[in-house]
C-alpha cells in the first residue's frame, strides 16, 4: 500500500513536470492578488494587515490550486486509477501531493509578502512552521472536497463554497497564531494551538480516507 | 408517525412555552433583566437545529449503507427544516443582542460558530442542485454531509472553549446556564427544546410526504 501511494505521488509529479503551465498559472495569481493588495493597501500596512492579508491571499489560492489537481483526472484518468488502485490509496497520495504543493505555493507567498508590503516578520522560522501545518490542514480538505467538486460537474463557484467555510477553523487559528510570529513567537505558550491545528489535519485525513470509496464509486 | 399525538403534544409544549416565557417568573440578573426570556426562544430552536442536523447526517449515513432515495430524502428535508429553526434562532439572537451587546451582530466565536454551520448548509443544498442525476447527487451530498458536519462540530463545540465568548456563562458575563439556569427556568426550557423539535418533526413529515407524493403521481404517469 505505501508503495502504491508513494507512486501516486510520483505519477502527480511526473504530470505537474510536464505540465509546467498550470503551477505557473498559479504563482501568476499569487502575485497579481499580492500586487493588488500593495497599490490598494499602500502605506496601510500594519502588522495586522499584512496577517490578514496574507491568509485572504493564500486561501484563494489553495482552492484554486487543489481544485486543479481533480479538475483533468474526473473524467480521463479516473478509470485508469480506479483499475489499478484503492480509492483510499489514490486520495492519501493525492493529498500528500498537495501538501507539497500548497507548501511550495505558501512560501511563494510568503517571499512575495515580504518583498512587497515589507518585511516585518519577527520569527520567520515561527511562521513557516504555521505554513507546514497549515499545507498539511489545508491539503487535507481541499483534496477530499475538489474531488467532490469535480465529480458534482463544473459549477466554477462549487470549490470555493463547499472548502471555504470548512477551513475556517483552522484559518480562525492560524492567523491567531501568525500574528505572534509577526510581533514575537513563544514556542511554549503556541505549542497547544498547534497541536490543535495538527489534530484537525488528522481529523479531516481521517474522514476523506473513510468516505473518498463513495464518492467514486460510478 | 402517522399517529396524531406527538404533533398535539409539541403544539401544546409551544403554546406552554410562549405563555410562561414571557409571563412566568424569571430572575432579576444585571444588563439581562427581562431579555433573559429569550433563552426560551434562541437558545431552544437551535438546540431543536442541532437535534434535526444530527437526524439528517444519520440519514445520509444511512443513504450511504443501502441506497434508498427515501433516505436522501429525509436527510434533505432535516437539513432544510433545521436551516428554518436555525434562522429564526439567528433573528431572535440577533436582536436580542441589539439590546444587550449593543449591535446586531458581534465577532464572537459562537456567532462565528453559527455562521459556518449556516453556509455550510448553504453549500449542501448548492451542491445538491448542480448535480443533476439523482443517485450521483444523493451519493455527493451524503458525503458532504457528513464531512461538513464533523467540521461544524469541531468549530461550534471546540474552538468556542478556547477563546473567550461574549456570551452569558463564558468569561465572567452572568449567565443562565449552570448556577443561576434556575428551578422556574428550567420547568419552561426543557419543554421548549421538545416542543420546537417535535413541531420542526411534523414540518419535515409534511415535506416528505408532499415529495413522496408527487413521486407516485410521476411513476403513475410513467
Amino acid at each position: 500500500m505505501f508503495q502504491q501511494i508513494l507512486q501516486i505521488v510520483k505519477l502527480n509529479f511526473s504530470l505537474e513536470w510536464r505540465h509546467r503551465q498550470s503551477i505557473l498559472a498559479v504563482l501568476l495569481y499569487v502575485l497579481t492578488t499580492t500586487y493588488l493588495s500593495y497599490l490598494v493597501f499602500n502605506g496601510l500596512i500594519s502588522s495586522e494587515t499584512w496577517n490578514a492579508l496574507y491568509w485572504i491571499v493564500l486561501i484563494f489560492a489553495a482552492v484554486q490550486a487543489a481544485f486543479r489537481s481533480f479538475q483533468n483526472e474526473a473524467d480521463r484518468r479516473f478509470l485508469l486509477y480506479f483499475s489499478l488502485v484503492r480509492p483510499q490509496v489514490l486520495v492519501i497520495g493525492k493529498t500528500i501531493y498537495n501538501f507539497f504543493y500548497l507548501l511550495v505555493i505558501g512560501l511563494f507567498t510568503f517571499l512575495l509578502f515580504l518583498f512587497l508590503l515589507g518585511n516585518i516578520v519577527a520569527d520567520p522560522w515561527a511562521f513557516i512552521v504555521l505554513l507546514i501545518l497549515a499545507s498539511a490542514g489545508f491539503a487535507c480538505i481541499l483534496t477530499f472536497v475538489s474531488g467532490l467538486a469535480a465529480k458534482a460537474g463544473d459549477n466554477p463557484a462549487l470549490p470555493a463554497i463547499l472548502s471555504i467555510p470548512l477551513l475556517y477553523p483552522q484559518v480562525l487559528a492560524l492567523s491567531r497564531t501568525s500574528i505572534r510570529a509577526l510581533t514575537g513567537f513563544s514556542w511554549s505558550v503556541n505549542a497547544p494551538v498547534m497541536m490543535v491545528l495538527l489534530l484537525l489535519a488528522l481529523v479531516s485525513l481521517l474522514l476523506s480516507y473513510l468516505l473518498f470509496a463513495y464518492l467514486w464509486r460510478d | 408517525m402517522k399517529a396524531h399525538w406527538w404533533k398535539a403534544l409539541g403544539v401544546v409544549l409551544v403554546l406552554y412555552t410562549i405563555i410562561l416565557g414571557f409571563l412566568g417568573p424569571v430572575p432579576r440578573l444585571p444588563i439581562l433583566n427581562e431579555t433573559i426570556r429569550v433563552l426560551y426562544f434562541h437558545v431552544t430552536m437551535w438546540f431543536a437545529m442541532i437535534i434535526l442536523m444530527t437526524a439528517s447526517l444519520s440519514y445520509s449515513i444511512g443513504y450511504l449503507a443501502n441506497n434508498s432515495r427515501l433516505r436522501d430524502l429525509k436527510a434533505k428535508e432535516s437539513a432544510v427544516t433545521g436551516m428554518f429553526l436555525a434562522t429564526l434562532g439567528l433573528v431572535t439572537g440577533s436582536i436580542w443582542a441589539r439590546f444587550t451587546w449593543g449591535a446586531f451582530w458581534v465577532n464572537d466565536p459562537k456567532l462565528n460558530g453559527t455562521a459556518v454551520t449556516m453556509l455550510i448548509y448553504l453549500a449542501y443544498f448548492v451542491l445538491r442542485g448542480s448535480v443533476e442525476d439523482p443517485q450521483k447527487k444523493a451519493r455527493l451530498a451524503a458525503v458532504y454531509n457528513i464531512f461538513a458536519f464533523v467540521m461544524m462540530i469541531v468549530f461550534i463545540g471546540i474552538l468556542p472553549r478556547m477563546t473567550d465568548s461574549l456570551h452569558p456563562g463564558n468569561g465572567g458575563n452572568p449567565g443562565f446556564s449552570g448556577y443561576d439556569l434556575n428551578s422556574d427556568m428550567r420547568l419552561v426550557f426543557y419543554p421548549a427544546v421538545i416542543g420546537w423539535t417535535l413541531i420542526g418533526i411534523w414540518i419535515m413529515n409534511l415535506k416528505l410526504r408532499y415529495t413522496q407524493l408527487i413521486w407516485r403521481k410521476n411513476e403513475h404517469l410513467d
